[in-house]
């Protein structure tokens, strides 16, 4: 159970970018979880009922996206998403393959608040 | 609502203070191993057949990383080589903050060679770095041939696979082609040894596999 180290992180992270938007309620968080990374969804959504209360995001929602395993030989160049995790080329047969996708473990974005709104921090910037 | 892009990974925090270890070794000059596997696979037995061989030639410390007891750290202290027990309290592996206070607290001037027997766990571990030079996984053949694909991750991240308890191969359904195929479909690059503890089969390859990788690293 490792997802409670990976919580921790987590809201830690989040806190300080709500914090740096001047304060506010985080209402959803969003996470990309590749196929292959080593993170249980049903942990970690335990790990933030255990640990969000008195955090910006007690009583927010946690939102998955599954990123597929996808693979790169790096001899032909051929792409493709492996069936049964083989880690070989169905092209040239090469096995130096590199994981293009799949390993994600990531804090894409947050959703926050109107009231959380900081006067010199705009809600959508044109940049961004 | 509003929208906030973060873009951060998770293990972040975890692998820039694994590159700080990384940095410290390599400024030390100090050969490092993570030795993973499920609880029971032997790798405590492992290294108390291994660091005598290795104390003819190596200045050897072991951090012993464990949820509860320093019975481990007990076992291989016996044989006269400085231990650093880290418990880690119900966590399930070890983290690269973990080892940085012991790479700390050890005298790493005195030592050529650091071996790192992470917590019993065939799926945390292979998720947070330390910043040593390689992992090496154990997977005893009692634990069954299916294990590659079951636990994939693993078998991707680790440079070495000793299938240990080889003696007992008659014993048991264990399909030796099959894993190690599954294991290569994972990790074309993996090497991969048959090894007991017991009968002492396949250690020779071992240290000659720890003596090439050292040179490679430090020689």
């Amino acid at each position: 159970m490792h997802e409670v180290a990976l919580m921790q992180n987590l809201l830690r992270v989040v806190e300080e970018a709500a914090e740096k938007q001047g304060g506010g309620k985080v209402k959803l968080v969003h996470l990309r979880i590749g196929e292959m990374a080593g993170v249980n969804t049903e942990s970690l959504r335990f790990a933030f009922q255990v640990l969000s209360p008195g955090t910006r995001v007690e009583g927010g929602e946690l939102e998955f996206e599954k990123i597929p395993l996808r693979i790169k030989c790096l001899s032909c160049g051929e792409d493709h998403c492996p069936p049964e995790l083989t880690f070989r080329c169905p092209r040239c047969g090469g096995a130096n393959m590199e994981i293009i996708s799949g390993r994600e473990m990531d804090i894409e974005y947050i959703m926050m608040d109107e009231e959380g709104d900081s006067p010199r921090a705009p809600a959508f910037s044109p940049t961004e | 609502m509003h929208q906030i892009n973060i873009g951060e990974d998770l293990r972040g925090f975890n692998r820039e203070i694994a590159a700080e270890n990384r940095e410290m070794l390599q400024r030390f000059n100090l050969f490092s191993l993570n030795l993973m596997s499920a609880p029971g696979a032997g790798k405590t037995s492992l290294l108390v057949k291994t660091l005598p061989r290795l104390m003819e030639k190596y200045r050897v410390a072991v951090i012993e990383g464990d949820v509860q007891t320093t019975r481990d750290a007990e076992r291989v202290g016996a044989l006269g080589v400085e231990v650093f027990q880290i418990q880690t309290g119900g966590v399930c592996h070890l983290d690269a903050s973990m080892i940085h206070s012991a790479l700390h607290q050890l005298d790493l001037g005195s030592l050529d060679m650091l071996l790192i027997e992470n917590v019993g766990n065939l799926v945390c571990p292979a998720e947070f770095e330390l910043g040593v030079d390689g992992r090496v996984m154990l997977l005893s053949i009692t634990e069954g041939d299916d294990k590659p694909k079951k636990y994939p991750l693993m078998f991707r991240e680790s440079r070495l696979l000793i299938l240990n308890k080889i003696d007992l191969i008659s014993a048991v359904d264990f399909d030796l082609e099959k894993a190690k195929k599954e294991a290569r479909e994972i990790n074309p690059a993996i090497e991969i040894l048959e090894l007991s503890c017991k009968t002492g089969e396949g250690l020779e390859n071992w240290i000659d596999w720890i003596d090439r990788f050292y040179k490679s690293r430090r020689g």
